[in-house]
């Protein structure tokens, strides 16, 4: 269980006991999670769970499946995907997506759109991806840590996480050490002396500090905290854009067994029609923009600068300034032919023109459901599990910080942040406290407190299940619905009948957006008229394949001409990918 | 068998040596039959001659099952146990253990001190002689360890990891069935979208093991007509001329009922795009399921060379074509580092002239572009230098230049395309050819089913398999050769003052081969080599020219100089100096430590 921490109880960061359905305030721990979950899922017909997987060191993963009876089993049903608690630190993102299930179950039959969702559509959650990483937030001294449990030498030299970080002025938590520094490029912010800016020659500043985690150089390298615990990020870990070679992004894409189990569900469960992610990136608040891009990062220059005191640790020992980068257009065709063979397409890397209007709808509901109308801290998202989701899986993919701090003002993100937690009134950002070190000097230790920047209090985490779960609602009724309309057969004489059909997407996203036929990621509609081949005569084939059905009722038509005899009854067949199955029959007359 | 060296043409029955005879008792047609390689010693066999026998009789115009490519490894390990340790890596996708060789001498060293060869084969299920160079390159290596000094030298400095196939189930399908889609593995991918897996394949209909071409004569109304010379082929006829034949695809029917034949085969992906190295989705790298390392043989290889930091060359046999293919598999990735580049410049250029018909060359350059390949990942995950050869060119078949031109003149019995039919019918007396014969085809009435077996084309004819096994082998261990292989002369010590020393020793990397590739240092992919001084006090430490012993040293700026770090490691053929000037009395040890270069060590004494 979490260990009490030497910070104001307002953080409700106590474990506690409690084992009744009422909405949690706290963050829960692995233990506790598992117990909600098993409770949530025991208490309920519609719900199930099982483990997709174990961690690196062996906590579960566990996916709870929301079906309730229905036409069609789960499986065949259009699905979605919520992940949470990618990157460890984003506790309240796993929050909301157990109390979001907890909000669908109790609003089953009462709610219609809950109904139908849980009627018609399958509900797939894992709350907590990354178990090893967030279990650090009850650990003592609490660091941030986004990564899993997996070992990585950060720093190159032989020795693994030989020198972390360190609290050295026994507060609880692992912040930064800004540290007097006359060839440091930081003056202390001239609106605010809690923040920092970099020094700026041209305006005649000169730097005066130098930021660094809080920590002492272990491993006598000249560096602090540049080879912690570590582990991969698994909002990095994934295969769109992957950042090649960031020590936070594994030794390979998809390196972790926590990002293999969830791909192997996703492989195994293409119904999955849409996919909903909470992290440190978002695609709902701010929809894609014209040119098919996010919007840029938003991160907190405190911590990026301290981290940015350990660059250059893999550069030690480098001899021989071999560094020259080939380059074949300067050397001519000298090997292989002079004519290189055509080299293929490139991956897309932005949003589909033609895709953008579905995400500007999803973006608007988001908005108007939870109330939710500017980001907080988010980073790029090379690596992220939500844009494998669209640009590779090829379906609407979602990703939130799942919750936004008060609105505030100021010129950095680091204003915004420390303005909103003044006018909160939180700890989160904690102030500068003066501290010997043993190799610095008089340094001061302080800053934004590494879970508290980036989660809302807990008190929020069940008003912020209950929209989410309303939005979850929402977007179910928005995902394809292919369903067979009408079927007629007409005697053309000869033995011969005019067999024609008709389906319908009742829903309101397409059988396949624009970028999942271009990735190929969403195979076409099949409709099938189940006779023998030999039987049809003419028209379309016997399995027909529509690549495309756009939302809001459109349809697609089938004609067949077919040998058969009177009184047969014919099956025809439908199979959307993301859209259900139906079957419809028609008697030759 | 007549003993070129015996007079008298009689035999003897008292061999000079044991030796162990593997009969092959597969016939020449077995199709679809595994058979049992018996191992019995024939004592009444050869040989009196001068020249020895070997002590392990293989047949080298076979082409194995996956059994029985485990099988061989098995009798070598227990052939020459002091060098071989055969063990199971892991499973294919349909439970065929893979089985790696290392061969090492224990006696010169620890495997993980010594720089490591990777050689691999037949990740395409089809591309199957590969293997067999893996079988021949072991036997080879441990035949000849008493008879070759260079072979001995090899075996002793250096490490092999030797694994004949890494598609055991793409292999046998390839062999023990019709052979047709056998470049897949075997995991079930739905390859038409109808939610069923693997159900529509080909299908041998006529039941003579092969999946034939498909004929039909429609007089007056076809694209081809028979060639008068040569009624097996086929001509493609002219823009405004009919013909007598169209072609109708391969054997197979639908089914699955669908009303498409043959659209979902077993499998239906490349095994050579699930790597990371610049994986890409299908759309943009067809072939490449979802994620890198999904599948179960490339994982369990991974699995296995993470553990073998000192790997320091790859080779992935392939066929066909004649090629000495390296990295970058696209374009979009740029080139290796200059450094880098001359390292496999010289090992591919020396190699085409081992492999007369081979070319080396980048693949992205002079194939086509390859995402997420085996190649790149060995040299961008593993830091090894890696090659991919692609066996057996097409032009081997009329070697000579005479005889090229006549492929290219219509008029002469090899050319307007008859050239493959001439090799069958005078060089193999017809064993690869199935010759066009009627057949009342469910789908298409009559017709006419032919073409050329499975073993026609990409894998060389029988007889030319033991020059091609030894000249890709002989490259392979070339580059083997190329490893870096670290050496330490005696340190100098020199009295400053008092219990001040200057210590001084030379550090060499004997070889091609840097210890780190400057690719694999930019990214961090291996460790960094150590060079630590246990003993002394180290003041200060720095390289020194060799020019200039007594002037100032290029002053190494690391915090704990008795423990350097060296990231760019140490560049082939190259002797650099080390200077420290350390406080202490005693014996000092100056260790240089490499992953891939192997672990040097002098001891001193100080006075």
């Amino acid at each position: 269980m979490g260990k009490t921490m030497k910070v104001v109880a307002s953080l409700a960061l106590v474990a506690t006991t409690a084992t009744s359905v009422e909405a949690q305030q706290t963050y829960r721990s692995y233990d506790q999670l598992t117990d909600a979950i098993q409770s949530l899922v025991g208490g309920s017909d519609a719900a199930s769970v099982e483990s997709i997987g174990q961690s690196r060191d062996g906590r579960d993963v566990w996916l709870v499946t929301l079906a309730g009876e229905g036409e069609l089993p789960a499986q065949d049903r259009p699905g979605i995907m919520v992940v949470g608690t990618l990157e460890g630190d984003h506790l309240i993102g796993g929050e909301i997506a157990v109390e979001a299930a907890r909000w669908l179950l109790d609003q089953d039959g009462s709610n219609d759109e809950v109904t139908t969702l849980l009627a018609e559509n399958v509900v797939y959650i894992v709350p907590r991806l990354n178990p090893d990483g967030a279990e650090a937030y009850f650990g003592d001294p609490a660091w941030g840590r986004r990564g899993n449990a997996w070992q990585e030498d950060d720093d190159n030299d032989a020795r693994m996480g030989e020198d972390g970080p360190n609290d050295l002025n026994g507060d609880g938590v692992v912040t930064v050490m800004r540290v007097p520094d006359r060839s440091g490029d930081l003056i202390p912010h001239p609106d605010d002396s809690r923040l920092m800016k970099e020094a700026d020659p041209v305006e005649g500043e000169s730097g005066t500090h130098t930021l660094y985690w809080e920590g002492t150089d272990d491993d006598g390298d000249g560096f602090i905290a540049e080879d912690g615990p570590g582990g991969v990020d698994l909002n990095r870990n994934f295969q769109h854009e992957y950042p090649y070679w960031e020590p936070d992004a594994g030794r390979h894409m998809v390196s972790e067994p926590e990002s293999r189990a969830i791909m192997d569900f996703m492989v195994d469960n293409r119904n999955i029609a849409a996919i909903l992610t909470f992290g440190h990136t978002d695609n709902l608040v701010e929809a894609p923009n014209g040119q098919g891009r996010l919007a840029s990062p938003r991160t907190i220059s405190l911590m990026d600068w301290a981290a940015m005191s350990n660059d250059g640790v893999t550069d030690v020992g480098v001899f021989g300034g071999q560094t020259n980068f080939g380059n074949l257009q300067q050397r001519g065709a000298q090997l292989g032919r002079d004519n290189p063979p055509e080299q293929g397409r490139r991956p897309v890397t932005t949003y589909n023109g033609q895709d953008r209007p579905y995400f500007v709808t999803v973006s608007d509901a988001y908005r108007e459901i939870t109330g939710i109308e500017q980001t907080g801290y988010h980073r790029a998202p090379e690596g992220a599990f939500f844009e494998f989701g669209y640009f590779q899986y090829g379906v609407p993919s979602f990703s939130t910080q799942g919750w936004a701090m008060p609105e505030s003002d100021g010129e950095s993100f680091d204003q915004r942040l420390l303005a909103a937690v003044d006018s909160a009134g939180s700890d989160a950002f904690m102030d500068w406290q003066a501290y010997t070190h043993p190799t610095l000097g008089e340094v001061e230790i302080g800053g934004f407190h590494p879970y508290m920047a980036v989660n809302p209090p807990p008190e929020r985490i069940p008003e912020l299940g209950a929209s989410h779960g309303e939005f979850i609602a929402r977007l179910g009724g928005m995902l394809p619905n292919v369903r067979f309309v009408e079927a007629t057969a007409e005697a053309i004489g000869g033995g011969l009948w005019k067999v024609d059909a008709t389906v319908e997407n009742a829903g309101y996203f397409p059988t396949a957006l624009a970028h999942g036929q271009t990735s190929r990621g969403v195979d076409p509609t099949l409709v099938q008229i189940q006779v023998d081949p030999d039987a049809v005569v003419s028209g379309d084939a016997k399995s027909a394949r529509t690549s495309r059905i756009d939302g809001s009722g459109a349809t697609a038509s089938y004609s067949w001409i077919i040998e058969g005899s009177a009184g047969q009854t014919i099956e025809i067949t439908s199979l959307a990918q993301k859209g259900g199955r139906d079957s419809i029959t028609v008697t030759l007359r | 068998m007549t003993n070129a060296h015996s007079r008298t043409g009689q035999r003897t029955t008292a061999p000079r040596m044991p030796l162990r005879t593997i009969l092959g008792g597969a016939t020449m047609l077995a199709v679809g039959l595994s058979v049992a390689i018996t191992a019995t010693p024939v004592a009444a066999q050869i040989t009196t001659g001068s020249d020895p026998e070997h002590e392990l009789i293989f047949s080298w115009d076979r082409w194995l099952d996956h059994d029985e490519l485990n099988e061989r490894m098995e009798i070598m390990a227990d052939q020459w146990p002091e060098f071989l340790t055969l063990e199971t890596i892991g499973q294919s996708y349909g439970g065929r253990d893979m089985k790696v060789m290392t061969i090492n001498n224990p006696e010169t060293g620890d495997e993980l001190d010594k720089a490591a060869m990777f050689i691999e084969a037949n990740v395409h299920g089809n591309e199957i002689q590969g293997g067999e160079v893996v079988i021949y390159t072991i036997w080879y290596l441990m035949e000849n360890y008493d008879r070759i000094p260079e072979i001995r030298r090899l075996v002793d400095e250096r490490v092999f990891y030797l694994i004949p196939s890494v598609n055991p189930d793409g292999r046998d399908w390839f062999m023990d069935e019709t052979g047709s889609g056998a470049r897949t593995g075997h995991v079930p991918v739905d390859s038409d979208g109808d939610g069923l897996f693997d159900e529509d394949g080909p299908n041998d209909l006529n039941g003579n093991g092969v999946i034939e071409q498909i004929r039909k004569y429609v007089p007056g109304a076809g694209d081809f007509v028979v060639d008068p010379d040569n009624p097996n082929s086929l001509r493609r006829v002219g823009p405004n001329e009919r013909g007598d034949y169209i072609l109708l695809g391969s054997e197979g029917l639908d089914d699955d009922g669908d009303g498409r034949v043959n659209e979902d085969p077993p499998g239906g992906y490349d095994p050579n795009r699930n790597y990371p190295s610049d994986w890409q989705p299908q759309y943009v790298q067809g072939g490449a399921m979802n994620y890198p390392f999904e599948l179960p043989e490339p994982r369990a290889i991974e699995d296995f060379m993470v553990t073998k930091p000192n790997i320091a060359g790859s080779q992935s046999y392939h066929n066909t074509g004649g090629m000495i293919l390296r990295g970058p598999g696209a374009a979009w990735y740029g080139d290796y580092p200059q450094s880098d580049v001359r390292v496999y410049n010289e090992l591919g250029e020396n190699g085409e002239r081992m492999l007369p018909w081979y070319d080396y060359f980048v693949v992205w350059q002079g194939l086509y572009a390859v995402h997420g390949g085996q190649l790149d990942w060995a040299n961008d995950g593993h830091g090894a230098v890696g090659f991919s050869n692609e066996l057996w060119n097409g032009g081997q078949y009329y070697q000579s230049p005479l005889l090229r031109e006549q492929q290219q003149d219509e008029d002469t019995p090899i050319g307007g395309g008859r050239s493959n039919y001439f090799f069958d019918d005078f060089l193999t007396f017809g064993r690869n050819y199935v010759e066009w014969a009627p057949f009342d085809h469910p789908q298409y009435g009559e017709v006419e089913m032919g073409g050329f077996r499975k073993l026609q084309g990409r894998v060389n004819p029988r007889f030319m398999s033991m020059e091609l096994f030894h000249r890709n082998m002989a490259f392979t261990l070339y580059q083997a050769d190329e490893m870096p292989l670290m050496s330490m002369g005696d340190a100098e010590v020199e009295q400053v003052s008092g219990n001040t020393f200057r210590v001084r020793v030379p550090i060499r990397n004997e070889r091609l081969m840097p210890t780190i590739l400057e690719r694999a240092r930019r990214y961090d992919v291996v460790e960094p080599d150590i060079l630590t001084l246990e003993g002394a006090d180290v003041l200060m430490a720095g390289w020194v020219d060799e020019h200039n012993f007594d002037g100032a040293v290029d002053r190494i700026d690391q915090a704990e100089l008795d423990r350097i770090l060296i990231r760019s490691g140490h560049p082939g053929r190259t002797t650099r100096y080390i200077e420290y000037l350390v406080q202490g009395s005693g014996n000092v040890t100056i260790e240089y430590s490499s992953q891939k270069g192997g672990t040097v060590s002098t001891t001193v004494g100080l006075n």
